[in-house]
């Protein structure tokens, strides 16, 4: 069964004082299934960030459905979203999103706390991951000590510790220099290997031609997707390239 | 470029940052008037024409120093969350192009324009309070005034001089930050690269320790006359305390609490505790100032309210009677041939023959006759006051003896000095209209501020008595009252005995002084009525009375002997004569007290105010944050909530406590000055406390709203 299922989005934004009407997304359609690592592009505008927020349950879709699991996110009360989106998300931002008041190990441990986990459990919890994600030696440091590069990894053992179904990675390479970019997107295909489904919006082709899957928006719809398939790293970047060429140069769907 | 333009853009630099420029510029205005009003009243005629009225304006013009070095501390504190606050907006203007000599051009006109915005405001403000603040002194000190407003030209030039010095104080720290500015750094968030506060362990701890020695000296002190003294140093070192516990305590108690990995890794104190230290390392000079202000304030309009509302009672105590006379025996010391003086001989105790004192009371008959007025509740007794030593239940009298004793005695070590006033049984029955016999040693004994818990009493060298205690004062003697060190009225058997301890006392003690003359103080006889007549008479028959007295005394006889000479020195007083001086100094020092808490209390709002937004400002990101990592709208707000809160209420808290280990210190030297009763400072200063608590969750509720819209503007 799909992990995640995107049927009719669609999105109109309502300027407060009248004035022209925006759609972001008109008719938005795909499924991320289990253990899936899905790429989204598109141009600045094209809907990207309007779908992201409405997966991640921050917005909420003029028609359409979004169901996690089979289960839609509209059926949820909206005292409890916050709750559902930390049990089964996990998010990784653009600007890493650490509180600067904790250290690596308390930022990383926020969401268990906030679920009120037992603080015995904790380390264990903490110290595979920590390993795995090679930031055992920066625990104990505060997020102004550490490079961007290590910041995004903190971020995403944060997003990681609570075991969600999906991650949401939002840009999650886009400010981080290119070392730091191999790096993250070793560490995303490692993770995915082990089984975590990941959904990642980017503009970046390097950091899509790592996914196994990518969709295309344009004008608030998927305008196309390339699977991976057989190909290596460098095709599918090939791939999407041409394909990003094609859709700038205003080519039809294929 | 147009010579309108840096004033236009100072203008808009103000309208812009108008949540921060208004409270600034309400202060200033504020701390203008206030300076103002003080000053006009220390000088004001209309004042000072009030009986009373000079004792309130030198009080006043004591107010006026405070006032003035209280608006530079605070005008220059509030001036520094604007400079913080506008660094990026100036750092945006330098890297659009603006130099340095620009910005300083445009913060010159801001300047300027606030200078004359608040002088003008806070002057047109201050002269039109003014005359409701000199209605007000009038009132509490019991005149009576016109309504005509009046300006003076000196305070308005005492205002405006010291004000523009302080703005000229406040804009060259401006310019000088303007010039450390650096760009980049100007535009980059506040929060970046700000190091985890580390817990000062060694302040904490000297915090805690000073703190608990401050409270000690506070609770200890038994003596009244030290607490003035001990109260001062109190006072220092709970200042010191406060700012050692709230800027390095807190941080310590935070990370104390986040070692304890089961109380800090819970949902609920996870954020707040980590938050928590930063906000006390950034807050905890401000809180502590707020905590120290609210504790003065409280301070000073609790203690000049119960001294104010108690002025009746302790008009009532002083002058236990309308019209009081004393008079006393004195002797000359007969000299040797060769000029010396002679030894003192066993006896030179002077009895008062009722011939010394027959002649003024006839004086005082004939005055009141003449007013067709008649004494009432005539008391005529005998009094004999002496002080020593008191240690356990035995009182020293002898001075020469105890010199080095005095020294230790005065920083309240061991006993105190106290003062002795002896009557007769005889005089006590036929006052009280009772039938009481005493035996040779046996004493009645009553208590002024003091309390005495033995069973006898001895007079060193003189004789040991069996004591009763008595629950109500034998008689009224204001002289008690207002005796600052406690004091003790006792009835003997009769003059026999207090001429026994007078001698002994006096052979001891009395020195005759250089012109030879030896004041004994002997024996005393005390002549107190009251007069049905209304307070002005009782005045004018006073004044006779010390007119008729003085005629007596410097009459001389046909021999040219002054008749004083063979008569009782006399001294007289009067209620309602005496009453002004208490009402001026009581009700002068309420005012004062209401002055400088409104000063306080401005102040401990302005900083609360200038707290809220900055902090607002900075958890707009974490608020932000905690959202997206999956805390609920809820949990957020608790959080914030929880530690607003706290950061809210805990100078009030603590200067609850402040408050209360000082109560015993405040009602020992309110005892002093008046005698205030224990009870009705417990209510009013309780009474105080609710009312400046809700003063305070009343700003709460205001700033918070602010808070608030400022958390959640950028959560869109």
């Amino acid at each position: 069964m799909a992990v995640l299922d995107v049927k009719n989005l669609k999105k109109i934004y309502r300027p407060r004082f009248g004035g022209n009407q925006v759609q972001a997304l008109s008719c938005v359609n795909f499924s991320v299934e289990e253990g899936e690592y899905v790429a989204i592009m598109g141009e600045s505008g094209s809907g990207k960030t309007t779908l992201l927020n409405i997966m991640a349950a921050l917005d909420k879709p003029t028609e359409g459905t979004v169901l996690l699991d089979g289960k839609p996110l509209s059926s949820i009360k909206d005292k409890d979203i916050a709750q559902f989106r930390r049990d089964n998300l996990g998010f990784v931002f653009q600007e890493f999103n650490l509180l600067d008041t904790f250290n690596v190990k308390d930022n990383i441990l926020l969401p268990l706390v906030l679920k009120g986990e037992n603080c015995k459990h904790m380390d264990s919890k903490l110290q595979p991951i920590a390993k795995e994600l090679g930031i055992s030696a920066l625990l104990e440091k505060y997020p102004y000590e550490i490079s961007g590069g290590q910041k995004q990894r903190a971020a995403v053992a944060r997003a990681l510790i609570t075991e969600p179904r999906l991650i949401l990675a939002d840009e999650p390479t886009g400010a981080l220099d290119s070392r730091s970019t191999d790096e993250l997107l070793g560490l995303f295909a490692r993770i995915n290997a082990g089984g975590q489904t990941i959904l990642m919006v980017t503009h970046s082709v390097k950091a899509a031609s790592k996914a196994g899957r990518v969709l295309f928006i344009r004008d608030g719809e998927v305008f196309h997707q390339v699977y991976r398939g057989q190909m290596t790293d460098e095709q599918l970047y090939q791939k999407i390239s041409d394909t990003l060429t094609m859709l700038a140069t205003g080519g039809d769907r294929r | 470029m147009k010579k309108g333009f840096y004033i236009r853009l100072a203008g808009e630099g103000i309208s812009k940052n108008r949540k921060l420029y208004f409270p600034y510029i309400l202060t200033c205005i504020c701390m203008i008037m206030m300076y103002y009003i003080v000053s006009f009243l220390s000088i004001s005629k209309e004042l000072a024409s009030i009986r009373g009225g000079e004792m309130l304006q030198r009080l006043l013009s004591m107010g006026v120093f405070v006032v003035a070095v209280f608006a530079l501390i605070f005008l220059y504190y509030t001036n520094s969350f604007l400079i913080r606050k506008r660094k990026k907006e100036l750092g945006l203007y330098n890297i659009l192009g603006m130099g340095k000599r620009n910005l300083v051009r445009i913060l010159l006109w801001e300047n300027i324009l606030t200078a004359v915005i608040s002088l003008v405001i806070g002057i047109v403000f201050g002269i039109l309070f003014s005359k409701l603040a000199e209605l007000l002194a009038i009132k509490l000190l019991d005149g009576a005034t016109g309504f005509g407003v009046h300006i003076e030209m000196k305070p308005i030039l005492m205002t405006v001089g010291l004000f523009l010095a302080i703005f000229l104080l406040i804009m060259i720290r401006m310019l000088v930050s303007v010039y450390k500015l650096r760009p980049i750094e100007m535009l980059r968030s506040e929060n970046v690269g700000e190091k985890p506060p580390k817990a000062n362990w060694l302040f904490a701890f000297a915090g805690a320790v000073i703190l608990a020695g401050a409270y000690y000296l506070a609770v200890k002190i038994i003596d009244p006359t030290t607490a003035m003294l001990v109260f001062f140093l109190a006072v220092v070192m709970v200042i010191i305390a406060t700012y050692l516990l709230f800027i390095a305590g807190s941080v310590a108690l935070c990370k104390l609490l986040q070692k304890s990995k089961k109380y800090y890794y819970k949902t609920r104190h996870f954020v707040s505790l980590s938050q928590m230290v930063y906000r006390m390392k950034r807050n905890g000079a401000g809180l502590a100032s707020i905590c120290i202000l609210s504790t003065m304030v409280l301070v000073t309009i609790s203690s000049t309210m119960c001294i104010y509302a108690d002025t009746e009672s302790s008009i009532r105590n002083r002058y236990p009677h309308d019209i009081t006379i004393e008079w006393s025996g004195k002797t000359s010391l007969p000299q040797n041939e060769d000029g010396t003086d002679t030894e003192l001989k066993d006896s030179v105790v002077q009895r008062l023959t009722p011939e010394m004192t027959m002649t003024y009371k006839e004086a005082v008959e004939k005055v009141l006759e003449s007013h067709k007025v008649k004494a009432e509740n005539l008391e005529n007794y005998n009094l004999y006051s002496l002080s020593g030593v008191q240690s356990d239940d035995v009182l020293s009298i002898d001075f020469e003896k105890m010199k080095g004793e005095i020294s230790s005695i005065n920083a309240g070590m061991s006993g105190s000095v106290k003062t002795m006033y002896f009557t007769t049984m005889d005089d006590y029955n036929k006052l009280k209209g009772t039938d009481k016999t005493l035996a040779e040693d046996e004493m009645m004994l009553y208590s002024y501020k003091t309390d005495y818990e033995y069973d006898s009493f001895t007079i060193d060298g003189v004789g040991t008595w069996k004591v009763e205690t008595m629950k109500e004062p034998p008689i009224g003697v204001g002289n008690a009252m207002a005796n600052m060190q406690g004091s003790y009225q006792v009835v003997v058997k009769d003059l026999s005995v207090i001429e026994k301890i007078a001698t002994a006392y006096e052979t001891i003690n009395a020195k005759p002084l250089q012109d030879g003359t030896l004041y004994l103080l002997s024996l005393k006889e005390c002549y107190d009525f009251d007069l049905k007549c209304d307070e002005e008479k009782q005045i004018e028959i006073y004044k006779d009375i010390l007119e008729s007295f003085e005629h007596i005394s410097e009459a001389a006889d046909e021999q040219g002997n002054r008749m004083g000479d063979s008569l009782a020195n006399y001294y007289a007083d009067s209620k309602a004569y005496g009453k002004g001086d208490f009402i001026a100094l009581n009700g002068g020092l309420f005012f004062l007290g209401v002055l400088l808490g409104a000063v306080f209390l401005f102040g401990t709002v302005l900083i609360m105010y200038y707290k809220q937004i900055s902090e607002g400002y900075e958890d707009q990101d974490r608020f932000n944050i905690l959202m997206k990592v999956g805390m609920t709208k809820k949990e957020v707000k608790q959080t914030i909530n929880s530690q607003v809160l706290t950061v809210f209420f805990m100078p009030l808290i603590m200067a609850g406590i402040h408050l209360a280990f000082a109560f015993p210190m405040i009602q020992k030297i309110l005892m002093l000055m008046s005698g205030v009763e224990a009870k009705v400072f417990v209510i009013v200063t309780i009474g105080c406390y609710l009312v400046f608590a809700l003063f305070y969750v009343l700003v709460y509720v205001v700033t918070s709203k602010s808070y608030y819209t400022i958390i959640s503007s950028k959560e869109k």
